[in-house]
């Protein structure tokens, strides 16, 4: 029972956590975006326009709710909400710090891995339920997109496993602390496989150059176009959700988690998750969208063949490297 | 007692959920239902210790063979509009099929006469099962995964076999009444 009290606890704690930064990331998004593009973003609403977040939610809230004719009612409500729930779900399994975990499961690697691949059913059951055209190649193509990219994903997540011999995120990080952070040493396959962790993750959140799902310009909204007010916010918000989860994975992965120098703790996880999340909307607002083709020759022709190798030589180095375990 | 009603619920999702798999009309619901037994499956064996087999359930049933099994129904099968109808001719010999196999189970479960007493079972973990597979049986294990590539090779060259011959020009026009909406 003590269990579920501790769950719960973390669970109010880690939804209002991400809750807010998610509200301050708008801002900044924005803000960033603004700058890159010789701008100045948001300024009207508050000092530096730091209510705009507030201002852009009871905009979207106060929305008429329309839902179309013949789509698919019971999907067409589900959909946002799973989207939330399976892009909130790795967060139960990343420690914060080295007490502040919701549960520090056996098969942490694997639970996350698992949670990300049920993101697909939402995504594909909103462009399904809207009955539009837009909607449902959006769909498609998100199916598509993130069946590809988990195969990568799956890959180099497996050299932390390999490196530190445990799926336990918590053992993870602290084999990292005691000898090195993955992404620094062994160099290679650690920053290689970092940097198609932070590519796959990228895919996985249909995150730019990845947001062929949703493509304005060619897709009108893709799978979010039939979806006003809450809902879209709501699939707004998984998006932020899964980038910033996708993010803390990263760093606990490889680059130490909690570890670092003078006073490890909590605070270098935020730092580090923060980071990673800055990094996301750096590429976001740098690079242009790729085409379908492009997106599938990427995966299969580069990040898989790479990834593969990049296992075969964590298991060399555990193998054949002294004292490397 | 909070086990047996977690299992309870549990069960019910997962009997419920494939009760639905074959009686729902519309094919990509049934589909998406089939998702929820598989996870209630999974849910299963987490409650009994096997975590490693839950995670690997949800990671390539749910993530993999259901979503395959929704586009195989979009792709396969003309539909109008939302409703891919499912076309269920065997009902009874389903019905006998289950009952029996129902049946079978069972009398053996029953039969079995070691599950009445409280087993203390160890628990397997990530660990132990990469030991069994890749040191005591990596023999069956390799074999297994070459008859897997095996699989994947004949489905690959059946699949281009067929595409061999037609060209291009010669594919019909795109139906114009795929998607109404």
């Amino acid at each position: 029972m003590s269990g579920l009290v501790h769950g719960a606890q973390y669970a109010v704690m880690i939804v209002s956590s991400l809750l807010a930064v998610i509200a301050i990331g708008i801002w900044f998004e924005r803000k960033f975006a603004g700058r890159m593009q010789s701008r100045l973003g948001p300024t009207i609403v508050g000092p530096v326009g730091l209510l705009q977040p507030l201002a852009d939610v009871v905009k979207l809230l106060q929305k008429e709710d329309i839902v179309p004719k013949d789509a698919d009612r019971a999907l067409f409500d589900l959909a946002p909400l799973l989207a939330v729930l399976f892009s909130l779900g790795a967060a139960a399994v990343v420690p914060f710090s080295p007490t502040a975990v919701a549960a520090d499961l056996d098969i942490g690697v694997l639970f996350i891995l698992a949670i990300g691949a049920l993101m697909v059913i939402p995504t594909f059951a909103a462009g399904w339920a809207s009955n539009n055209k837009f909607a449902l190649l959006g769909g498609m193509r998100a199916v598509a997109q993130s069946v590809s990219y988990a195969v990568p994903l799956v890959l180099v997540v497996m050299v932390p496993v390999i490196l530190s011999g445990s799926m336990r995120v918590s053992e993870i990080v602290t084999f990292q602390s005691e000898h090195h952070w993955f992404a620094v040493w062994p160099i290679i396959p650690g920053l290689p496989a970092f940097a198609l962790f932070f590519i796959a993750m990228l895919a996985e959140s249909n995150r730019i150059p990845f947001d062929i799902p949703e493509a304005e310009s060619e897709l009108v909204a893709g799978i979010t176009t039939e979806y006003t007010g809450a809902k879209f916010v709501l699939f707004y918000m998984a998006e932020y959700v899964h980038t910033l989860v996708g993010s803390a994975v990263g760093a606990a992965l490889f680059l130490g988690g909690w570890d670092g120098p003078f006073k490890p703790g909590l605070h270098w996880m935020v730092l580090k998750t923060l980071l990673l999340f800055t990094a996301v909307y750096w590429v976001r607002w740098t690079l242009l969208r790729f085409r379908s083709d492009q997106l599938m020759d990427l995966c299969w022709k580069r990040l898989v063949p790479i990834a593969v190798g990049l296992v075969f030589l964590a298991a060399a180095w555990v193998q054949f490297v002294p004292g490397a375990r | 007692m909070s086990a047996s009603i977690g299992f309870g619920f549990v069960a019910a999702c997962a009997v419920l959920s494939a009760l639905f798999v074959v009686r729902v009309k519309n094919l990509v619901h049934a589909a998406l239902w089939l998702g929820v037994t598989l996870i209630a499956t999974a849910g299963l064996y987490a409650m009994l210790d096997a975590s490693f087999l839950a995670g690997v359930q949800v990671l390539l049933y749910v993530g993999g063979v259901s979503v395959l099994m929704i586009f195989g129904v979009m792709i396969t099968r003309k539909h109008d509009g939302l409703v891919v109808e499912a076309e269920s001719t065997s009902g009874p010999r389903g019905v006998f099929a289950a009952v029996g196999l129902f049946a079978v189970l069972a009398t053996s479960i029953v039969m079995t006469p070691e599950l009445d007493g409280a087993v203390a079972v160890e628990t397997v973990t990530a660990r132990h099962l990469g030991r069994s597979l890749l040191v005591d049986h990596v023999l069956a294990f390799e074999v297994v995964s070459l008859l897997l590539l095996i699989a994947i090779i004949g489905a690959v060259v059946l699949a281009r076999r067929r595409d061999h011959g037609v060209e291009r020009k010669e594919l019909p026009a795109p139906r114009r009444e795929e998607v109404s909406s």
